[in-house]
């Protein structure tokens, strides 16, 4: 574990260093208090600290105070190091935001029992972040494939809707099914059906850029948004993804499992200020009409203008890029 | 009279006490004393000039920087009179500074005296 040490008085600098690197600590020690908060106050600095309470240009209280500014950042365990020992002086130190506080001279088991206690909550702290990310991850992803979840992915694609109308871009939005799941599932098992969506979630992910997104839209069906791209790039991407999922059967724990897809593509640049979710209706429109032109394929969703009506009507997709 | 002065002077520093806080490390005990033997007339000389200057931030500051480095060698009576100079700074009484100085002064020689033997028996 690094640990931070931080005093003007070169012989007690030493001591501590001495006595605290044969209990095992890395140690950084510094002579003054500027240069202790430079050192713990970047992400990658030492998360344990002891501070001598008088320092030159920054004393213990200070650097204390420094420390706790920072924002989303794991928490330092600091201990004041002092021979002050009124309690209005103690109370200004754990009020500077200091967790503890020793009297020097230090009795050199006491200093490695109270930074075992810091070292205690500094592991407590690290499993509550973690069990944190979990639920965060939970919260947010499929938990078959880890692809984003269907709230997360139409909420990225609402940001992404509005970026792009903002700058004058593009979207894509991808509306893609497996042809046929029902019958994976009824003829290989449910386990078989579950390495085919986990299969497909790596495939999608493999097909586009690292900041596109992939979610799971549904059982059998994903949803991919395409951010800021052309048409001829978004038409090229979709006929990628479908060619990924088609071309090598997935190998499941009931053998090796042929799949294809279907896809909608809807360009939102060509939808004016629709909603988001009349764009979703428009692109599961032509998910459709994929599937009703004999799957495996990719049906793009084209606005048609009516002279004198509503702002924008759907004719039937049109465009088969197989 | 002979019996109070080698009193005095076991209290001055307490070899045994300095051991065990340096866990029987004899060369960290040297790098200690090393130490201090380099910085104490610095410091001293700092101390005696803040009280001649008769500012009591400045005597405040002196006496806590020797008082620590005494304390951590275990030195409690050269300690005690650092400490008392510290308190005088921080109350401004000035007029005390002189004696006390003078006091700390005594001590402060005696105990390098016994950390020079100190160090010769280390080394040795």
């Amino acid at each position: 574990m690094r640990i931070l040490i931080a005093d003007d008085e070169l012989m007690s600098l030493r001591l501590l260093q001495k006595t605290l690197e044969r209990a095992g600590y890395e140690v950084t020690a510094v002579e003054n208090g500027r240069l202790a908060a430079e050192q713990l106050c970047p992400a990658e600095g030492p998360r344990l600290a002891l501070l001598d309470w008088v320092m030159p240009e920054l004393d213990g209280p200070g650097v204390c105070r420094e420390v706790r500014k920072r924002k989303e950042q794991s928490y330092i365990y600091m201990v004041l190091l002092t021979s002050k020992e009124s309690k209005g002086d103690v109370v200004a130190g754990l009020e500077s935001g200091a967790d503890d506080y020793l009297t020097k001279p230090f009795d050199p088991e006491e200093l490695k029992a109270r930074l075992r206690t810091g070292l205690r909550i500094l592991n407590l702290e690290d499993r509550l972040v973690e069990a944190r990310e979990q639920m965060r991850f939970q919260a947010t992803h499929d938990g078959l494939t880890t692809l984003w979840n269907r709230g997360v992915i139409m909420d990225l694609l609402g940001r992404e809707l509005d970026r792009s109308r903002r700058e004058h871009v593009s979207t894509s939005i991808l509306m893609c099914d497996l042809d046929h799941f029902k019958s994976v599932n009824d003829t290989y098992g449910h386990l078989a059906g579950d390495d085919v969506l986990r299969e497909t979630a790596k495939r999608l992910l493999s097909s586009v850029r690292s900041y596109d997104f992939v979610g799971r839209y549904g059982g059998e069906e994903f949803l991919v948004v395409l951010n800021n791209c052309n048409p001829a790039y978004a038409l090229a991407r979709a006929e990628e993804i479908r060619k990924a999922i088609a071309h090598f059967p997935v190998q499941t724990s009931s053998g090796p499992v042929s799949a294809t897809m279907s896809l909608g593509l809807l360009l939102s640049h060509e939808w004016g200020s629709l909603p988001l979710e009349d764009l979703l209706k428009q692109a599961d429109a032509a998910l459709y009409a994929a599937k009703a032109a004999g799957r495996n394929c990719v049906k793009v969703a084209i606005p048609k203008i009516v002279p004198g009506g509503p702002d924008l009507q759907v004719h039937e997709p049109l465009r088969l890029r197989r | 009279m002979k019996e109070t002065e080698e009193d005095l002077s076991n209290l001055t520093f307490n070899h045994a006490e300095l051991l065990a806080r340096v866990d029987n490390d004899r060369e960290l005990l040297y790098d200690l004393l090393a130490i201090f033997k380099e910085v104490f007339p610095r410091q001293l000389q700092a101390l005696g000039e803040a009280v001649e200057s008769g500012d009591g931030k400045l005597v405040a500051v002196a006496a806590h920087t020797l008082k620590g480095m005494l304390l951590n060698l275990a030195a409690g009576q050269a300690a005690t009179a650092a400490g008392r100079l510290e308190q005088l700074g921080r109350s401004g009484e000035t007029s005390g500074f002189q004696d006390a100085f003078a006091a700390f002064e005594k001590d402060a020689i005696r105990l390098l005296l016994q950390l020079d033997a100190c160090m010769a028996e280390v080394h040795g």
